[in-house]
């Protein structure tokens, strides 16, 4: 009875584990389709599952004359979607989304070529959060 | 011009996509005891907690983004400076993972530049080498038909290179092939700063390409955090770490100054940062911080 019990208790586990890693896996396609529009995908996504108020690091280099596109997905145990806080090389806070209110993605532009670090969290709960960034010629740079 | 490079190309295509079958034949019939351990064995020496390495092993541009910012700087396209694409054959292992990085991003660099016969060549030695690790099917000849069809598009060629770019690394991550992927990382950004340094010693007034290079400063202990974390057990990561360092000393009198003047948002969700604007590296400093990537670039490539 007791061996019955531990081998179903792993089987539904392993579900479990196995169902919360198919999620994670389908957020960047998932996210990929719905938002990045006429953006081009640069091929690298960022997936960390965030628990206790973990956050995860991406650093990435941005250029002038294109607009980026920023897609924070995933949805937390609570319910929340998953937000960024950037920094500049130096560790300068630039921008925390959560204080420009609830989006499903970003755009930016910036005036010279950055290496900005970007933290990819959670305001409440946790779960699966990945990052998609996409980049097309910003306005300017088309109508120059 | 177009349509010249396209009539040189054909048979050139056909001839390539022989060889490719040719070798994939051999290759499936007998595969090296060399090859077999390149497939197989690697990874199981060197590897270190993915989570250890992954947020740095993106830290730096990958080819198809370095490429598609130098479209649009419009910068010239110095065949010189780039990789020998006939000597792909000669590597394997990790090497030849770090040289896979390397014909990448010459590859990216002359597509990028509509320099497509030149592309063609790097692409045969990326998907020469990629054979060598069972990716060649992500850059295999229908993908490369397709791809070369673009060539009056290079927005959705470039989309394509992304795309081919993000499978690559996806399947390298799944099939545990950490050390390789690092290296080809490496081999990408050793080759996208050698190509940068080599554009501003050609037109010094390329301002935001200097900038660039000032940039990896920043990246520098990154990388270098990539190859500290098997130093010890492997000789190779020793000797890079060793010229990387040669490399952060290069790199002491650049200043970065990455202070931001503002930064706004619209009604729209468009966030947009104003820099101030950054000293521009000196002719000095360029040749400073060559010497040392020319080392590692060097033990890179030796064939």
């Amino acid at each position: 009875m007791r061996k019955s019990f531990v081998a179903v208790s792993l089987l539904l586990a392993g579900i479990r584990w196995l169902c919360a890693q198919t999620s994670c896996k389908q957020l960047v396609p998932t996210c990929k389709e719905a938002y990045m529009e006429n953006f081009s995908w640069d091929g690298r996504y960022w997936r960390a599952e965030l628990y206790g108020g973990e956050t995860t690091e991406i650093y990435y280099t941005f250029f002038p004359g294109l607009r980026y596109r920023l897609i924070p997905c995933g949805s937390s145990s609570t319910k929340a979607t998953p937000h960024l806080r950037i920094y500049n090389a130096n560790r300068t806070l630039l921008l925390d989304t959560r204080q420009q209110g609830e989006r499903r993605y970003w755009d930016l532009e910036l005036s010279s070529t950055q290496l900005l670090v970007i933290e990819l969290y959670y305001p409440s709960g946790e779960g699966c959060a990945a990052l998609l960034i996409g980049h097309r010629a910003s306005m300017e740079a088309s109508t120059r | 011009m177009v349509s010249v490079v396209r009539v040189v190309k054909k048979p050139l295509l056909s001839g390539w996509a022989l060889l490719s079958i040719a070798l994939w034949w051999v290759e499936g019939c007998a595969p090296s005891s060399e090859e077999a351990q390149d497939r197989h064995k690697m990874d199981t020496v060197y590897a270190v907690p993915w989570e250890q390495v992954e947020a740095y092993m993106k830290a730096a541009p990958s080819p198809v983004q370095v490429a598609l910012w130098l479209r649009q700087e419009k910068v010239p396209f110095m065949r010189k400076a780039l990789h020998d694409p006939t000597l792909a054959g000669k590597y394997a292992g990790l090497q030849g993972a770090a040289n896979l990085g390397i014909y990448l991003t010459d590859m990216a660099y002359a597509h990028a530049t509509e320099n497509y016969q030149d592309a063609y060549e790097y692409l045969s030695s990326v998907n020469r080498l990629a054979a060598r690790y069972g990716v060649d099917d992500i850059l295999s000849v229908d993908r490369i038909r397709l791809l070369d069809k673009l060539q009056d598009q290079p927005d959705s060629a470039q989309k394509l290179l992304s795309q081919y770019y993000g499978e690559l690394q996806e399947r390298l991550e799944e099939m545990g092939q950490q050390a390789m992927l690092r290296h080809m990382i490496l081999g990408g950004w050793i080759e996208s700063l050698h190509i940068a340094l080599v554009l501003v010693e050609h037109d010094s007034s390329k301002q935001q390409v200097a900038q660039l290079i000032s940039l990896q400063k920043s990246l520098l202990p990154l990388i270098k955090k990539l190859y500290a974390v098997d130093s010890a057990s492997y000789a190779a990561s020793r000797q890079i770490l060793t010229y990387l360092g040669e490399l952060e000393t290069a790199f002491q009198d650049v200043k970065v100054e990455a202070a931001p003047a503002a930064t706004a948002v619209d009604n729209k969700g468009v966030i947009q940062m104003r820099f101030r604007e950054t000293q521009s590296l000196s002719p000095k400093q360029v040749s400073a911080i060559k010497a040392p990537l020319q080392k590692l670039r060097q033990f890179v490539i030796q064939s």
